[in-house]
């Protein structure tokens, strides 16, 4: 996808909120003087003043931007934990919005279709499409019950497929299972977030459907920005591109192979 | 700004001692819209080769405990378009240009260096002989002074321009290293590149870089390369400049006192983009506070 020009920022923010929206999960809210522009597919590198260690700021996706930023944190190691322990009033430093966003569908119905913590930009974009009258079908799929943040606030908006590994909730069972049902009418674009192995999954489940599939790729970095080089991804002719700038949305069959 | 700050390495004259180091910093361009990169002292890009570089499988970077992994492998855009895409844009911002250079033999290192030597606006080059990521050259040319002194030799010919040499901390002796490129021409040494460092996961018991090791950097490193830089400066007589996981101006000051002429900021432009340029300000206020100059503090460690 193009570069877009982003006007990314280095914003010095204040914690304004920290919830916990599922367990091991919180919504971060912070307030931006400069407010924090980005698109849903975007994302930004967050860093507290939290001394030298870890060294590195960590990327989100960006869940809502303007004069509060969000992002959605799952605590996986002792960055994340430090952000979900953050309290309000707290010093949060913002690099943002950085790679490309999510292109929003033309005239037809917008899929989206979550994994546990990849829920983060789809509900972006979900906000952005509501107000447009884009009919929307969530499909979102996690481990368990315990892994579905945000799952009120989608359910407030559009249509919302649940399924779970376990089956505490929703259809027991992955994501594409439904997905497939769903496609059966292919006037509408896929746009998906979570792990990777779900990500090719919906990509390969979309392309057999002949429907267009946007992925949000998630991968360690260190600059979010493009120098550092740390954030390849290997393409289908064994070529790399880069999830800071190429991404982080990619047309999945340009990263999974087959037709679009 | 004032010019309590201008630096003065052996041909090369800077606005101020802090640079930013190779590899952390993109080609500059990328930060030019959250800071004005003129007010860096110099900017050494990401390592340029002949011909452009793919890089590493990923994984290629894994955080440690104050510090980080790297294995990217010099992937580059190459010297053709980084002079005629990057470097016309560079000259715009008036940014302060050191040409990181990267060759897999003396003779390709030559050929490089003789190109740079006829483009516009670059301040200098260091000679990337300390890369612990590629199978050839990087730092098979740095862990002794014969091959180093070849390469910086054929650089020393090559070109008209500053030569500032970038040792690597695995040298068997680097003070050998420093007074071989010495001897053959170099006009100033810039250390430390990165230690050759591996990381695990016990989950998957694979390592967590996709080539298996990486050079390690940030404060993790630092008391090694304070260390080093200090007995660089007592073995050379040409200008040193010192990095090692340096975050701030508390940090830069402990590699002036070890020896350092100026500084390199690695690995926190990461943590904090606008970190050297924080630095810079500190540093005026600190040298006005106290009347000095930065080159007043260079090696004045107290050894008791």
């Amino acid at each position: 996808m193009a570069i877009e020009h982003t006007n990314k920022k280095y914003l010095k923010t204040i914690v304004k909120n920290v919830e916990t929206v599922a367990p091991g999960y919180s919504l971060l809210s912070f307030d931006c003087e400069t407010p924090l522009l980005g698109r849903p597919g975007q994302f930004v590198m967050i860093r507290g003043a939290w001394g030298v260690n870890p060294v590195l700021p960590r990327a989100f996706s960006i869940v809502k931007a303007g004069n509060v930023g969000q992002v959605l944190v799952r605590d996986v190691g002792p960055g994340t934990a430090l952000l979900c322990n953050m309290h309000v009033g707290d010093e949060l430093n913002v690099l943002g919005p950085l790679g490309n966003g999510f292109i929003e569908p033309k005239s037809s119905r917008a899929v989206l279709v979550a994994g546990g913590v990849g829920v983060a930009p789809l509900v972006f974009l979900m906000e952005q499409l509501v107000p447009k009258r884009v009919p929307i079908t969530f499909l979102y799929g996690a481990r368990t019950a315990n892994d579905l943040p945000l799952k009120v606030r989608i359910e407030a908006s559009a249509d919302l497929i649940v399924t779970t590994e376990d089956g505490s909730v929703g259809t027991k069972g992955l994501v594409t299972q439904p997905l497939v049902d769903v496609l059966k009418d292919p006037n509408c674009v896929v746009y998906s977030c979570g792990p990777n192995a779900m990500l090719e999954a919906v990509g390969r489940v979309s392309m057999d459907a002949g429907v267009e599939c946007q992925v949000a790729l998630e991968s360690p970095m260190a600059c979010g920005m493009g120098t550092c080089k740390g954030c390849a991804v290997v393409k289908p002719d064994g070529s790399f591109t880069y999830v800071c700038t190429d991404g982080p949305v990619f047309v999945a069959a340009s990263i999974y192979g087959g037709e679009k | 700004m004032s010019n309590i700050l201008e630096t003065t390495l052996g041909p090369l004259v800077l606005k101020n001692p802090v640079m930013v180091a190779s590899g952390t910093f993109g080609y500059g361009l990328e930060y030019s819209d959250v800071m004005d990169i003129s007010v860096i002292g110099g900017i050494s890009v990401k390592g340029i080769s002949l011909a452009p570089r793919p890089g590493n499988p990923p994984p290629r970077m894994c955080e440690t405990p104050s510090g980080m992994l790297n294995s990217i492998g010099l992937a580059n855009v190459g010297f053709d378009v980084f002079v005629n895409d990057m470097m016309p844009r560079l000259r715009d911002a008036k940014a302060t240009v050191i040409a990181n250079a990267y060759g897999t033999s003396a003779d390709e290192f030559a050929e490089l260096c003789r190109k740079f030597d006829d483009v516009e606006g670059i301040a200098a080059i260091e000679v990337n002989i300390s890369c612990p990521n590629v199978k050839s050259g990087g730092i098979h040319f740095g862990v002794s002074g014969k091959p180093a002194a070849e390469v910086t030799r054929a650089v020393r010919k090559a070109t008209r321009l500053p030569v500032m040499v970038k040792l690597s901390p695995e040298a068997n002796d680097i003070k050998d290293v420093a007074r071989a490129i010495e001897d053959a021409g170099a006009d100033s040494v810039s250390l430390i590149n990165t230690f050759r460092g591996m990381s695990i996961d016990v989950n998957t018991r694979k390592p967590r870089l996709g080539v298996g090791f990486g050079g390690l950097s940030g404060p993790a490193i630092r008391p090694l390369a304070v260390r080093m830089v200090y007995e660089v400066a007592r073995a050379v007589t040409i200008p040193v400049v010192g990095m090692g996981g340096i975050t701030c101006l508390r940090d830069a000051l402990e590699f002036f006192l070890a020896g350092a002429s100026a500084i390199q900021v690695g690995t926190a432009n990461f943590s904090n983009p606008m970190v050297a340029i924080e630095i810079i300000d500190a540093l005026e206020k600190y040298c006005i506070e106290k009347n000095i100059r930065p080159s007043d503090l260079v090696g004045k460690v107290e050894m008791g």
